[in-house]
């Protein structure tokens, strides 16, 4: 259990962010935000609430709303736009996550450890998903369909008239330039430090893949540079 | 110098106005866009007003007739306003009609404009039948019978939604129209007394029966009439299959969404700025606030001012305003503009 000096300290980080005063500006009470809402529908979590917290700088049920109602948000963001106040809720989930996420809190850690695969290569090649991916034990929502995908997946990829979308590992081609550019673009921007909060192993997994798309890369600027002379 | 008074406007405010200004002994004329006088209460048929009880058509008739009566006042129908020219204590105003008016101060009554539903279409106005406004439920009030107008079954249930068209920065509405919540709960037991087997629920955000409206408003509808209050802003209005309408909300104090389903749902439709503002605003040469009400100058000593000496602005075309005051700041204005008039002729002499 946090102290409230730890809580303190998480709810002025919410509180000190930029998109804050944008995303909350009072609240009415008048439930339009959760009536619209499709995750309470399903689950224990109400916009109203978690705007009602932060508004009335509740900082402790603000850290407890931490723990697990701010990740049954599905960011869909109806709430903002349905707020007579125009406040967002679910701007500020979002910020609340980032917050979590920077503070290594452990429902963070859990909520993103089945996306482990995912991240991996989404970081390393701007891919969130691959053809190689679907396979039907990990798609039981797509139902038959799923078998449209099943097969020679390199045939079926050589199918679609576009060379770049030939691949089987990524959605599509990934030039090496692109991506070491996207690996500044997600250090600059603090993606590896969080990722480092959040799951070390990954963290190490994906920084040795950096370093060496990177070195690949120093190689080929070396080789054009060869070629120029 | 000029003995008449320009009046504009033949809702409670500019017959108000028009008869204190005649009952003082100056010469009215009384300009009226609309082929009957009476405003929004006999031109929308408003049922029973807040809070005599007394009919629209009554209430509002007498103030008619007393100002038709007067052979001070000469009145001009469907007739607006087209130019104003010359200055406190000798203005001269163009009308449509070709006529033309010499008049030492101008009152404005020019009101307001009903919120129009169909910029809430999540709501389900103009989608379904059974959607109604406050206006049309008023109406359906004074035809004497509750039904639903897709197929004159008696309802079972009817909601009313508070705030609609009022209060909502989404659709650049961020003011209070003051009068729906004591209007519907008014409607409520309307409806109750004409239809026993119907419930009535009001879903609010909050409750602004001000004043004395109360207990003899809020508190009654409860107490002797059983309407339900329910803290909830709705997401929005769908069909059922079987037909019934369903209320999409979150009940604030339980905490969770809820659907209900109900027979018919009324819109508690807020006031907006008259929608002809702009152009009033500048053939008087008055301004207009930030929501779009006409402007007023200092209130303490120069009350009822507008923008331009010698031209008087009150009732609803200030902001959302409830008939008694509008009555009121007809009064006012015309003590306004006779002091004034009065003020500028003894001042030549």
């Amino acid at each position: 259990m946090a102290t409230y000096a730890e809580m303190r300290e998480i709810y002025d980080d919410i509180r000190g962010d930029f998109r804050y005063d944008h995303e909350l500006n009072g609240c009415l009470n008048c439930g339009i935000c959760t009536a619209t809402c499709p995750s309470a529908q399903f689950y224990d979590y109400s916009p109203r609430e978690i705007v009602q917290l932060l508004w009335t700088e509740n900082v402790e049920q603000v850290y407890d709303a931490m723990q697990e109602k701010i990740w049954a948000c599905a960011q869909c963001m109806t709430c903002a736009a349905r707020c007579p106040f125009k406040n967002s809720p679910g701007g500020l989930v979002m910020i609340m996550r980032e917050v979590a996420i920077k503070h290594g809190m452990q429902s963070a850690k859990d909520v993103l450890r089945p996306f482990g695969r995912v991240m991996l290569k989404l970081i390393t090649t701007g891919n969130q998903l691959s053809p190689d991916m679907i396979q039907p034990d990990h798609f039981p929502d797509w139902g038959p369909n799923i078998q449209k995908v099943e097969g020679n997946l390199k045939t079926l990829r050589k199918a679609i008239p576009m060379r770049t979308l030939q691949t089987t590992d990524t959605a599509w081609e990934v030039s090496l330039k692109t991506s070491v550019e996207m690996y500044t673009i997600w250090e600059m921007t603090g993606v590896l430090n969080s990722l480092e909060t959040m799951d070390e192993n990954l963290f190490d997994v994906i920084e040795d893949f950096i370093d060496e798309k990177r070195e690949e890369y120093d190689e080929w600027l070396e080789e054009q540079e060869g070629k120029g002379d | 110098m000029s003995d008449t008074v320009l009046v504009v406007g033949a809702g409670p405010t500019g017959l108000s106005a028009a008869a204190a200004a005649s009952s003082v002994g100056k010469k009215v004329v009384l300009v009226e866009k609309e082929a009957i006088l009476g405003g929004a209460p006999i031109i929308s048929g408003y049922a029973k007003l807040v809070p005599s009880g007394e009919w629209a058509k009554d209430a509002i008739g007498r103030m008619v007739a007393r100002v038709e009566n007067d052979s001070g006042i000469a009145i001009h129908k469907s007739s607006r306003v087209v130019k104003l020219d010359g200055e406190a204590g000798n203005f001269t105003a163009t009308l449509s009609n070709g006529t033309t008016v010499n008049c030492g101060a101008v009152i404005l009554g020019t009101g307001f404009t009903h919120f129009d539903s169909i910029n809430k279409p999540e709501w389900g106005f103009g989608t379904f039948e059974d959607v109604l406004t406050t206006t049309q439920m008023e109406q359906m009030v004074a035809s004497g019978k509750i039904a639903c107008p897709s197929d004159g079954r008696v309802p079972e249930r009817v909601a009313i939604l508070l705030c609609v068209g009022s209060r909502d920065r989404q659709i650049g509405r961020e003011w209070c129209s003051k009068i729906c919540c004591t209007v519907s709960t008014n409607l409520a037991m309307e409806i109750k007394e004409l239809s026993p087997t119907t419930d009535v629920f009001i879903y609010y955000m909050d409750i602004r029966t001000f004043g004395l409206y109360e207990d003899k408003f809020y508190w009654k509808s409860q107490e002797e009439f059983k309407t339900k209050f329910v803290k909830a802003r709705i997401a929005e209005v769908t069909r059922a299959p079987d037909g019934r309408l369903l209320v999409k909300g979150e009940d604030t104090l339980v905490k969770r969404p809820i659907v209900i389903p109900f027979d018919i749902v009324v819109h508690a439709i807020g006031m907006d700025p008259n929608e002809e503002n702009p152009e009033i605003a500048k053939v008087f040469g008055v301004g207009l606030e930030k929501h779009g009400f006409l402007d007023r100058g200092e209130q303490y000593t120069n009350s009822f001012s507008s923008m331009r000496r010698g031209v008087y602005v009150g009732g609803s075309a200030l902001g959302p305003e409830d008939i008694d005051t509008s009555i009121s700041h007809g009064l006012a204005m015309a003590m306004r503009a006779v002091g004034e008039m009065n003020g500028l002729v003894q001042k030549a002499a």
